[in-house]
């Protein structure tokens, strides 16, 4: 649905326009097993390579390090420019922004161009769950900027948990000095069973979503964003199996890294 | 957040001081301060709260007002629920930094906290109530939220004003009939009553969640900081419960550090003691400010606005 201000830079669609709805059968998410046959544990495939956005006309206007990241439908790519001169210039520590923004065509809904609140709280999220791996005080007077693109998403926590991996990917690509790469990974609560790595129609199914991000050699868990009810035993039960999901991802980001390496 | 500059010998105190349960005004880790709640001041809005936390009549002050809307249905929206929009903006007398686009940030994070808390089945408001015709007309619960000063620990006290808020919105009695038009269809059409004693409570608003903001100092932790604590906080976990003991939102803040998981799960089986006092703690402010506020006369009288008696 458009926002009633009319843009003067572009052609504008009508003022108001619905997605249509589908009435066709689409498969139940959870009846019988999930709908891409995979176990309650299991993560989906990821792809990463980094270096995707390094081949620029001139080596100054292409980023320091860029990944792009697939895990199933998901498709994000990230570019990292910095450490570069910061905002105000007298600060001890240095600063890490991040960007985040769905492309128009990304979601199963039609975005506009503006930034919503919900991709600047994600901006938020990214920047709190990254930042404690980034050793800032390297880096004095200096901001370490991360522009993420979506190009497709497939459940919103999966999505935030998919960007976050992508930035790690990123950082290490660009010789960022980091403590540890930060590995997420989100769950959805069907019932009373915590199924992990949610596509959207199962996200939209669940009564409730949990997000961790984590750095495994510190073991440290950088972020927790839970969204839905739930009992204080089922929090704390997800909360360690999405730790130990954490765990696999982050053996698969550090894999693609060494392989990028050889 | 812009924060105070703390020396290190400030910075040390107050570590040092949180390590063995005494904080630098005298409070143990999980002590709140003094709460000031006010219900219903607002006579434009459906329902109106505001509530102050702080020491000695300074502190963190937010206001909030609800106003209720009819909405016409469109495709895409919630065919037999209501829904709840919220935003929160903070005021530039509470800061400088919050001056011109200063807030922006913050701004953003606070509403995306309220909503995950309240917009939805997890804030135990029954939304369904909110429906007056499906597939046609639905109430939209507008809440406000200004924070007029800050003096830490802003997303406690947005959750406590708007939850009182809440539990003292009245909505005007809808009636629906069904008629026949000429075509010789059902058609269902309401009226809202236009009388002001004739309104209803939210079903449900006493299944609503509290929330309490834990900020890691060193390594331990404290409820409530005040604003110079905030300024050495290296990591901050806001957890939603609710009177049924359900955890309704988790929420981390802060990009100094993360959590150990071993801390995060202490964390998490505190909140849920803490918020059983707190809920208990609100009950009884609560239930003072509605008497207070029954008890005002309709005439507004010089001097007794929600200023002075608060």
């Amino acid at each position: 649905m458009s926002a009633n201000i009319i843009d003067r830079r572009r052609i504008n669609g009508p003022q108001r326009s619905v997605e249509p709805l589908y009435t066709a059968e689409a498969p139940e998410p959870f009846a019988n097993g999930r709908v891409d046959s995979r176990a309650l544990d299991q993560v989906r495939p990821i792809f990463i390579k980094t270096g995707s956005l390094a081949t620029q006309t001139s080596a100054a206007a292409s980023p320091s390090g860029s990944a792009y990241y697939e895990q199933g439908k998901i498709r994000i790519s990230c570019a990292i420019y910095g450490p570069r001169q910061g905002r105000k210039s007298n600060t001890r520590m240095g600063v890490f922004d991040c960007d985040f923004k769905y492309a128009p065509f990304s979601c199963s809904w039609k975005k506009t161009h503006i930034k919503s609140p919900d991709e600047k709280e994600i901006a938020l999220i990214l920047e709190q769950a990254v930042a404690p791996a980034i050793r800032l005080e390297a880096y004095p007077k200096a901001s370490i900027d991360a522009f993420v693109t979506v190009i497709e998403s497939d459940g919103k926590a999966a999505t935030i948990s998919a960007a976050v991996n992508c930035i790690s990917a990123a950082l290490v690509d660009a010789g960022i000095e980091l403590y540890d790469s930060v590995a997420a990974c989100s769950m959805a609560l069907n019932g009373s069973q915590w199924v992990s790595d949610c596509t959207q129609i199962e996200e939209d199914a669940a009564s409730c979503s949990l997000l961790v991000a984590r750095m495994p050699s510190a073991d440290e868990v950088t972020y927790v964003l839970q969204h839905g009810k739930t009992a204080p035993e089922q929090t704390d039960q997800g909360i360690q199996t999405c730790i130990n999901s954490c765990t696999r991802v982050y053996a698969v980001i550090c894999r693609y890294l060494q392989a990028s390496m050889e | 957040m812009a924060s105070l500059l703390l020396s290190p010998a400030e910075q040390d105190y107050i570590t040092r001081g949180v390590e063995k349960d005494l904080r630098a005004d005298g409070r143990g880790n999980l002590d709140r301060r003094e709460v000031a709640l006010r219900v219903g001041m607002i006579s434009q809005a459906n329902g109106s709260a505001r509530c102050r936390i702080g020491n000695l009549g300074v502190g963190t002050d937010v206001l909030v007002g609800i106003k209720a809307e009819v909405n016409t249905w469109a495709p895409g929206d919630p065919e037999d629920a209501g829904t709840i929009e919220c935003s929160v903006e903070c005021s530039p007398s509470a800061a400088q930094a919050f001056e011109g686009r200063g807030a922006e940030e913050i701004n953003v994070e606070l509403t995306q906290l309220l909503d995950r808390i309240f917009n939805g089945p997890q804030s135990g408001v029954d939304m369904k109530k909110l429906c007056i015709i499906p597939k046609q007309a639905y109430w939209v619960l507008h809440i406000d939220a200004l924070v007029l000063d800050v003096k830490g620990s802003i997303a406690d006290t947005l959750v406590w004003a708007t939850r009182a808020a809440l539990l003292s919105t009245k909505l005007p009695r809808v009636v629906v009939e069904t008629i026949t038009d000429e075509n010789g269809e059902m058609q269902a059409e309401f009226d809202v009553v236009d009388d002001p004693e004739d309104m209803t409570l939210l079903e449900g608003a006493e299944n609503l969640p509290i929330a309490v903001t834990f900020n890691q100092i060193g390594k331990r932790y404290v409820v409530d900081a005040s604003d110079q604590e905030e300024a050495i906080t290296q990591a901050k976990l806001t957890v939603a419960v609710s009177p049924k003991k359900e955890v309704c939102a988790i929420q981390k803040g802060g990009v100094l550090r993360g959590f150990p998981p071993s801390l995060l799960t202490e964390i998490l089986q505190t909140a849920q003691r803490v918020a059983k006092e707190e809920l208990v703690k609100f009950d009884r402010h609560y239930a003072e400010a509605k008497k207070y506020a029954e008890s005002q006369s309709d005439e507004p009288s010089t001097g007794s606005t929600f200023l002075v008696s608060f």
